[in-house]
């Protein structure tokens, strides 16, 4: 199985405070790796590394490489810009811009200039809707304030958001931990649907999701990954004490 | 325990009747000024007219001729005349005199008129056929010359500090100064003003370039206060959002940050050129203290501005100007209330626009 996005010896510094100590991750093509551990593990600065995001981070400090189809993000030559049009990601809180529905979906391929006449960018917008499962729900109200939409959508707007600049990889920092069960399912069932044409990584705090979502599972533990493989595998046989301790709730 | 209660609750109703009471007070000092104002200030804008044979070139003087026949028109009443017409006051009006205006009282020939060259005329020596217009037109060109230094200024070193700056020693010392800044009197800015404008680079002195470019540095610190406290408000997430999408830092600024904080800008903006307008003692440092009788025909004109000119008045001493310095007063306050009637509607606009 050809690794996406491949992580070797990667090391963080915030300041004197290391945050990640040589990890090294492979995450599979077209197929969803969950980050899972306690808080202050490292998993969301890992995820973060993974499309530059920390580099705004004043006094951050990074070792290691993050290859992306075999080509190092952090090598000199690489534009941010481009990197992350074909990383995307999806935050904890549902960060809507405060225009209209259709202006969100539109707002990535118009920077990036994606489509070459109107016609083709509601195309775009049409597809990304449809995709992130929301085309039905707001279809006749595209030109509304995305601020009025539930929590629910508005994520599901974000993924629309994120998917219209047709990035390769995405990545969800814990997408759902500010929804209802309801809303959370309907996450899920995308992040399955999603699948078929991204690589997705996500961090989440629920074991079950976890569980449900992925195929592959990385836990961390205090900068380290402790332990990682198959979804199934991990969950019910895994092999450090410490992920034992995690997964049947001992701490967390 | 229900001992105690009762005085808790009884401390809460007293303190809450001392806010009350404090509010009352102010509002009645509030009263007590805006009514002694308008009071004083209203008879302005009505002057005395007198039914007299004129000839043209002498209508400024009317009282030294009181035809009772022959062509006849309604001219301006002199001072006197007409502060014992509107008000009943004698001042230097000899008995001779005050039977004149009583025959002409007897005949119609006297009458109170709306007082047009009150807002029309520039300053002048006879308080009844001054007007505050020069001092208008003044503060309008004073004032768009501190937008156009002031604006541009204030929101690139606003942008640059909160969006750009490296965090280091250097930029820390700078914002602490500045924010010190907003604080400073404002006649040192008048100094300011007179060192770097008219002594340094010898720009023509009492005029609006001048006092609007020294005004304009007076505010500068207030609008890079205020529009850097709105930009820092701007939600991190929104940031954040428009990163992950792959926008450049610049996109970011202009797509998100600053519509978001459009309001704030604006808010801050509007009310530090309100505190401009007025302003005098700055002004008075660079010398449009002057005497000024013809309007402003451009911004290198010698000029003088409506508080200034109000200053000028209150030390004047002839009676017609203590009516005369209530009615600026009054345009001045219209003009103000007028500049943050526009602010809160930009604010409430953009504010529904952008509602996070």
């Amino acid at each position: 199985m050809p690794f996406k996005i491949d992580v070797k010896n990667l090391s963080l510094f915030y300041g004197d405070k290391q945050a990640l100590f040589k990890v090294s991750l492979g995450l599979p093509k077209l197929q969803t790796t969950a980050l899972i551990g306690p808080s202050g593990c490292g998993k969301s600065s890992f995820l973060r590394c993974l499309n530059r995001m920390n580099d705004s981070v004043p006094n951050i400090h990074i070792d290691g490489k993050v290859l992306l189809d075999g080509k190092d993000i952090y090598a000199p030559s690489v534009d941010v810009v481009e990197l992350r049009s074909h990383v995307g990601m999806i935050f904890q809180k549902p960060n809507p811009f405060p225009r209209s529905i259709y202006e969100n979906v539109a707002y990535g391929p118009r920077i990036h200039k994606l489509f070459k006449n109107k016609s083709a960018l509601d195309e775009i917008v049409q597809t990304s809707l449809t995709r992130a499962g929301l085309w039905e729900e707001i279809k006749d109200r595209l030109h509304q304030p995305a601020t009025r939409l539930s929590g629910g959508q508005q994520q599901r707007l974000c993924i629309a958001r994120a998917i219209a600049v047709s990035p390769e990889v995405i990545l969800m920092d814990e997408p759902s931990s500010a929804l209802d069960p309801i809303a959370t399912a309907k996450i899920e069932e995308l992040i399955d649907e999603l699948r078929e044409k991204f690589t997705i990584v996500i961090v989440t705090h629920n074991l079950q999701q976890a569980a449900r979502v992925s195929q592959k599972t990385a836990f961390f533990h205090s900068g380290h990954i402790v332990e990682v493989g198959e979804t199934g595998e991990l969950f019910t046989m895994p092999k450090d004490e410490r992920t034992q301790g995690y997964i049947t709730g001992r701490y967390g | 325990m229900k001992k105690t209660l009762r005085k808790r609750h009884r401390r809460e109703k007293y303190f809450k009747g001392l806010g009350f009471a404090s509010l009352c007070l102010a509002l009645l000092f509030l009263g007590t000024i805006f009514g002694k104002i308008i009071i004083t200030g209203v008879p302005a804008f009505f002057k005395t007219e007198v039914l007299a044979k004129a000839v043209p070139s002498d209508f400024l003087n009317p009282h030294a001729q009181y035809a009772f026949d022959g062509e006849k028109k309604w001219v301006t009443a002199s001072d006197e005349v007409n502060m014992y017409y509107k008000n009943d006051e004698t001042g230097n009006l000899t008995p001779e005199q005050l039977k004149t205006i009583q025959l002409l009282e007897a005949h119609d020939q006297i009458r109170l008129a709306f007082n047009g060259a009150f807002l029309t005329h520039s300053d002048s020596r006879e308080p009844e056929v001054a007007g505050i217009w020069g001092g208008l037109l003044g503060s309008l060109l004073t004032l768009i010359v501190t937008f156009l230094t002031a604006f541009p200024l204030g929101i690139g070193a606003a942008v640059y500090l909160e969006e750009f700056a490296p965090k280091n020693r250097l930029v820390h010392l700078i914002e602490a100064n500045i924010n010190n800044l907003a604080a400073v009197p404002s006649i040192l800015f008048g100094l300011l003003g007179l060192v770097a404008f008219i002594h340094f680079m010898g720009f023509p002195r009492p005029s609006a370039l001048v006092g609007g470019l020294t005004l304009g540095l007076m505010s500068l610190p207030v609008i890079v206060v205020t529009t850097r406290a709105s930009l820092a408000a701007v939600p991190y997430a929104l940031k954040e959002a428009a990163m992950g999408l792959g926008a450049m830092p610049l996109q970011v600024l202009f797509h998100h940050v600053i519509p978001a904080a459009l309001p704030g800008i604006v808010t801050g903006i509007i009310l530090s050129l309100a505190r401009a307008l007025g302003e005098t003692a700055p002004l008075l440092m660079i010398g449009m203290v002057a005497f000024i009788a013809t309007p402003p025909s451009s911004f290198l004109d010698p000029t003088t501005v409506l508080p200034v000119q109000i200053f000028n008045w209150s030390r004047s001493p002839e009676m017609g100007f203590v009516e005369n310095t209530s009615g600026a007063i009054l345009v001045l306050l219209f003009v103000l209330v007028l500049l943050n009637s526009i602010a809160i509607t930009i604010r409430k606009k953009f504010e529904s626009q952008y509602a996070l």
